[in-house]
């Protein structure tokens, strides 16, 4: 089976008379890697299973391919979903396991061993097959899981927060792992996170979620840079924002609020032109390993910065930020397009 | 500090110890008693019985007798029960399953309350019901030939085998059902939809998934139902009349009508032993499967 192209249409979801997903729509092209972020509560989870077939839409239509996948029992989907828990089967040992989709499919004996054993060989895990999954270490879980789902070459490849029960180290190389994996074999694949980093990091798309909408598709970078409104921005690492004043940088003239992130902000430099400055008492100053974050209570609102060295408490100090570093909002929160930069600048 | 002081304290005092051991037997005699009473020496009693004649000397004559003479009900019961059995486990296999997999909210609702009322009904009057249901011109024969699908001709009796059957499981199912599926709720949800995504039905989802997983309970319930079964009189006196019938009857015949205790008590030897050795059977799985885990 070859990977597929996934399309969400106005897909909706009502659980206990409550709106959980509201009017979702989204393309996934072939062969990419989608990430859906967003904080926890926001439906992530419930979109997953809704394509994977445990969840019924109270509207909507989901494509894979050329067919309507939207009425058919999971069994039938064939997608394959990667559980946060990773649910293996206690009662089967790890060849059993990953063999299992094999044996519903209707694969020989023989064919089937050989495929578990290129299966273990591609994870690392070669020789495990009679190995029960009781016995595992989190990491080596984890990766029997993702070869369970991988074993049947599905269209399309569903991860709920398959990194989450991990710690940072493993989690950090098995994220570049599961990335090859995906780019070798060319599957689409979605990923739920709620680690922004991580969805930085991998995605060729992210989807931002909140509160059951989609309020954002985009690049990494796209998303980064230009986030869709505050929330989002916030959500994205953007801790700090300033109404405009007068005197600051002409970009986005049209800008109620401006947005920046802590590590652009610098402290106490020499001043540049076309740079945001404000002026504010020293109320923190914390070591964070690449340098101090210093909190400034300005008289509008209490900003973060980073410096090289030290400052003592109780003292003033500047915060300057370069104009390329700052995110232009509208009066309703919303971000301004990057086109409206070079009108002001013209 | 503590541990010192505490070493201090029970060297000074060795002797210390020991109400503590008589407390604990304190504590264990009721239950020990009672067991030792009621239980291990009427047992041990009613072996030996097995193997005396009426002068105390040993003999194997009663064993012997008791196989010539009830011969067919040993086999009859060990009939009946297998089958009850299979019914059982089956029926609650198909319960179960739907309560766990079953895709209409409100027929698992209706089911989940329904099935456990049979449970709160005593043997005696569970025979009673099925007496007048089973008969030749019962309730299950009425309604088949008023409803037109049965000639009033070709109406029998269900008050053999058959009825003994239909009414232990009806008896035992519930039970069995109970056990099973709350093992089977407990299984981790997440089971069931992966195999569900890796493209099992309903069905193989059930016989490959959730079933070895709740299978210990199924034993259990289906062990506890034999010994209910191969112990219960009212129910075999009151659906058969003749021969052969089960050994719980022709036990209590036995001893009501010859006072003989000697056959009787061989009679029970043989049910020990039938549940001896099925719970040595379920013992050895158990064990089998957690080396394996
Ligand atoms: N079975 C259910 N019945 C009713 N409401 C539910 C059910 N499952 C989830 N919800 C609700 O739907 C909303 C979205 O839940 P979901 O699990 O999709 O969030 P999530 O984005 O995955 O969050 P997290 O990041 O914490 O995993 C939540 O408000 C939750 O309370
Ligand atoms: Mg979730």
């Amino acid at each position: 089976m070859s990977t597929e192209a996934l399309t969400l249409n106005n897909v909706t979801v009502d659980l206990r008379q409550q709106r959980i997903l509201d009017g979702i729509h989204l393309d996934v092209s072939p062969g990419s890697f989608t990430c859906l972020l967003g904080p926890s509560g926001c439906g992530k989870t419930t979109l997953l299973r809704a394509i994977a077939g445990f969840t019924p839409l109270s509207q909507g239509d989901i494509r894979l391919g050329a067919r309507s996948i939207t009425h058919l029992p999971p069994e039938k989907r064939h997608t394959a979903m990667v559980f946060q828990s990773y649910a293996l089967w206690p009662h089967m040992s790890v060849g059993d396991n990953l063999g299992y989709p094999l044996k519903l499919r209707g694969v020989p004996r023989a064919e089937r061993k050989r495929r578990i054993a290129a299966m273990l060989e591609r994870l690392e895990l070669g020789g495990f097959e009679s190995r029960a999954v009781t016995q595992l270490s989190g990491g080596q879980r984890q990766r029997i899981a993702l070869g369970r789902a991988l074993i049947i070459d599905p269209p399309l490849l569903l991860l709920d927060e398959p990194l989450s029960n991990l710690d940072a180290a493993i989690r950090r190389s098995l994220r570049s792992e599961l990335r090859r994996l995906q780019k070798s074999l060319g599957i689409t694949t979605i990923m739920v996170t709620h680690d922004q980093e991580e969805a930085l990091q991998m995605a060729d798309q992210i989807v931002l979620m909140r509160a059951g909408k989609v309020i954002q598709v985009a690049a990494p970078q796209t998303l980064y840079q230009q986030p869709a409104d505050l929330g989002v921005a916030r959500f994205l690492g953007v801790d700090n924002t300033v109404t405009r004043h007068e005197q600051d940088p002409t970009v986005g003239s049209r800008a109620a609020t401006f947005g920046f992130r802590t590590r652009d902000a610098r402290i106490n430099e020499p001043l540049r032109p076309a740079t945001l400055t404000r002026k504010g008492r020293v109320t923190e100053c914390v070591y964070t390993g690449d340098g101090y974050q210093i909190s400034l209570d300005t008289n509008e609102a209490e900003l973060f910065a980073t410096a090289n060295s030290p400052i003592a408490l109780g003292t003033f100090a500047v915060l300057q930020v370069p104009e390329s570093a700052l995110i232009p909002f509208g009066p309703d929160d919303r971000h301004l397009p990057p086109l409206d930069r070079h009108e002001d600048i013209a | 500090m503590t541990t010192s002081s505490s070493q201090v304290h029970s060297l000074a005092v060795p002797n210390r110890r020991l109400p503590r051991i008589s407390l604990g037997m304190l504590l264990v005699l009721p239950a020990l008693t009672a067991i030792l009473l009621l239980y291990a020496l009427p047992l041990a009693r009613s072996l030996v019985t097995a193997f005396r004649d009426s002068s105390g000397a040993w003999t194997t004559d009663h064993v012997v007798r008791a196989f010539s003479l009830y011969g067919r009900d040993m086999l009859f019961s060990v009939g009946v029960v297998s089958v009850s059995l299979a019914l059982i486990a089956a029926i609650s296999i198909a319960i179960s399953g739907y309560l766990v997999l079953g895709a209409t909210p409100w027929a698992v609702r209706l089911l989940r309350w329904l099935y456990r009322w049979p449970l709160f009904i005593p043997f005696v009057v569970t025979g009673q019901i099925a007496r007048s249901f089973l008969a030749t011109n019962g309730m299950m024969n009425n309604v088949l030939v008023e409803t037109g699908l049965m000639a009033s001709s070709s109406a029998q009796s269900f008050l053999d085998w058959r009825g003994l059957v239909l009414t232990f499981a009806w008896k035992q199912v519930p039970f069995v059902t109970l056990l099973l599926a709350g093992a089977m709720a407990a299984v981790d949800r997440s089971h069931i939809e992966a195999a569900r995504n890796a493209g099992a039905n309903r069905l193989r989802c059930l016989f490959e998934i959730v079933l070895p997983q709740a299978a210990p309970s199924l034993w259990v319930g289906l062990i506890l139902s034999l010994v209910a079964m191969l112990s219960v009189l009212s129910v075999p006196m009151m659906l058969i009349s003749g021969n052969p019938t089960m050994m719980t009857a022709m036990m209590a015949h036995r001893i009501t009508y010859y006072g003989d205790y000697g056959i009787a008590n061989a009679l029970g030897l043989f049910s020990y032993a039938l549940t001896a050795v099925t719970a040595w059977v379920y013992l050895r799985l158990t064990l089998r499967r957690e080396a394996t885990a």
